[in-house]
């Protein structure tokens, strides 16, 4: 297809930053006018190529609270659908956000009234952060058009790596249209109206519909924002436990819980060892798939997961070519953007009451059909391919208390099955947002 | 295993779909029948019902039936998961043998179903019979990839 109008979309969509701080605002509107004119006045950065890359980066997404709060049209209010209308609160049981990941036990006011603004400042540093936050925040205080009722900071750990100790984040698709992943994968790319509103999507002859007017919906897109708390601690505990309890070290069991050896190596291009005697180059790290296919015959057929495991974390959350019900592992992809929050974790103090996790940034044009897609057959699913029942997520999914299972195939061997262990991850805040295009934000603005 | 302890009951993966679609007329109905006839003399490998349910993987059985002297066409079903959430690969897989059924039918949502999923949704949901539950499977737990993935290794 013709390139995507790069200006129009708001750039965390099509690209990540690269850069090393984040800090999230969720703002109430209190003024919808003042806050309608603050959304026109935001130095928000689009999708367009750099010539040199900037300091900061801002975008910013709206909840059907906000966009309620703003004063919208009731016929653009109700040309939404139905998910996002309803937020992520009145559907998180239905995506697994419960006992200690339900809306109960968020972070406040996060499950609460008020969550209309979201912002996300993203920059090279946290110096650039506090002073941008600065000029921002007085941005809104004029006119009293929004309060502030949240922040949260996010930044690079040491290694560029996640809390649990994996390098993270380059497992993205390359979309129809946009820029060119700096770690592609070997995948057809995704249509962009997977990704952007108003373009033809993965499925046959069918574009999703746009919220009204167009001005409002076209090239914009949804994000699912997540804050999700890691067990670190209890994590680490599971892996030196496996050589007694399992038989394989602990950075093998890591390797497959997730799908890859915590450098980044996945398990398909090297099962057995995280530094290969022919070192993979970094931007070939995301270039694999679990069977052979018509593009690339001559890869190995891991139908059976003996290297990278059916039930790991990244194989359920991105089956590539896998065999899965519904006949195609290639039609729920997801953007996923993000930093980790809180210290890097110290294994010498293991419970030292810090809370650490990652702020989320799960975006796709159909929150329905690819976010809860993924959380309620693929993340807390069992039924979606062979050889995963009574499993979940090892990372992700709802474990509870010492309820977690995942099965290890061993090729010529019986199953290595891994069980008893508790939940790693849960939820401390969630929103479902609309990420409004440049137009949309002017159209915004602009109402009276 | 203690007979007098309760088994906690496994969840079922499976689920019936009875969808009962009213024909327009004889003449349509003499139309559906040529079409299914033809469709389901055709070898496994050309029938494209068949196809489309391969390569879904989440429907056990499936067979049409004329009901009421041949007024009424039922698709009769058992799959896995939830219809909703596979809509779309339903839709992507099997969509332009809906579309010739669904032209010879009274009160069918708009055609093509590919352009309009939601109202193909809708039109499956009021127009599913469902059953008197429990719903009887022999195998209620057991998604259409784990008995072919038995059967391949038996």
């Amino acid at each position: 297809m013709a390139a995507l109008p790069l200006a129009e979309i708001q750039g965390f969509i099509l690209r990540g930053y690269g850069m090393d701080a984040l800090r999230l605002f969720i703002l109430r509107v209190e003024s919808a006018a003042e806050s309608r004119r603050l959304l026109g006045k935001l130095p928000v950065t689009d999708g367009a190529p750099w010539a040199q890359k900037p300091d900061f980066c801002l975008n910013v997404a709206l909840t059907y609270e906000g966009l309620s709060a703003l004063q919208l049209p009731p016929e653009s209010l109700n040309s939404f659908p139905q998910e996002f209308v309803e937020g992520i609160v009145r559907r998180a049981e239905a995506i697994g956000d419960v006992d200690e990941s339900a809306p109960a036990n968020w972070k406040q006011p996060l499950a609460g009234a008020g969550v209309h603004i979201v912002l996300l400042l993203f920059a090279q540093n946290q110096n650039i952060i506090e002073a941008q936050s600065t000029e921002l925040r007085a941005l809104w205080a004029a006119g009293s058009a929004t309060s502030e009722i949240f922040a949260i900071d996010g930044g690079v750990l040491p290694g560029d790596l996640a809390h649990f100790g994996y390098r993270d984040g380059f497992s993205q698709p390359a979309i129809e249209g946009g820029p060119v992943n700096p770690v592609p994968d070997i995948l057809p790319a995704a249509p962009a109206g997977e990704f952007v509103l108003g373009y033809p999507s993965q499925f046959e002859q069918f574009t999703y519909p746009v919220p009204v007017p167009q001005e409002l919906g076209l090239n914009g897109s949804f994000l699912a924002l997540r804050i999700l708390e890691q067990d670190c601690a209890g994590f680490e505990r599971m892996q030196n436990e496996a050589p007694r309890k399992y038989g394989i070290s602990g950075e093998k069991l890591a390797a497959k819980m997730c799908g890859r050896w915590r450098n980044g190596v996945p398990l398909s291009l090297s099962p057995d060892t995280d530094a290969p005697s022919e070192p993979i180059p970094p931007e070939l790290l995301n270039s694999y798939d679990y069977v052979p296919t018509a593009e690339h015959p001559n890869i190995y057929d891991d139908s059976k997961g003996y290297r990278c495991p059916v039930g790991s974390h990244m194989r359920r959350n991105n089956p590539r070519s896998s065999t899965v019900a519904g006949g195609s592992g290639l039609k729920h992809r997801i953007v996923r953007r993000g930093l980790p929050y809180g210290p890097p974790y110290d294994p010498g103090h293991p419970d030292d009451g810090i809370e650490r996790g990652l702020v989320g940034l799960f975006i796709g044009v159909s929150l329905k059909d690819q976010f809860e897609f993924l959380m309620t057959e693929w993340v807390n699913g069992d039924s979606f391919a062979a050889g995963i029942t009574g499993t979940k997520d090892p990372l992700l999914g709802i474990s509870g208390d010492g309820g977690g299972k995942m099965f290890i195939p061993v090729e010529g061997g019986n199953k290595l099955i891994v069980s008893g262990f508790s939940q790693f991850v849960r939820t401390r805040g969630a929103a479902y947002c609309f990420i409004p295009s440049f137009t949309a934000l002017r159209y915004i603005a602009d109402l009276r | 295993m203690n007979k007098d302890v309760p088994q906690p009951i496994q969840k079922a993966v499976q689920s019936p779909l009875t969808l009962l679609m009213k024909i327009k007329s004889e003449a349509d109905y003499q139309q559906l029948n040529g079409l299914l006839q033809h469709i389901q003399s055709l070898p496994p490998d050309q029938n494209p019902v068949w196809a489309a349910l391969n390569q879904l993987k989440t429907v056990h059985f499936a067979r049409f039936v004329f009901l009421n002297n041949n007024t009424q066409l039922a698709v009769i079903t058992t799959y896995d998961g939830t219809f909703e959430n596979y809509i779309n690969e339903f839709i992507d897989a099997i969509g332009d043998i809906f579309n010739a059924l669904l032209a010879h039918m009274q009160d069918a949502p708009p055609l093509p179903v590919q352009q309009y999923r939601a109202e193909f949704l809708a039109y499956v949901k009021a127009n599913d019979l469902r059953c008197i539950d429990p719903f009887y499977s022999a195998y209620p737990t057991a998604p259409v990839l784990a008995i072919q993935d038995a059967l391949s290794q038996s």
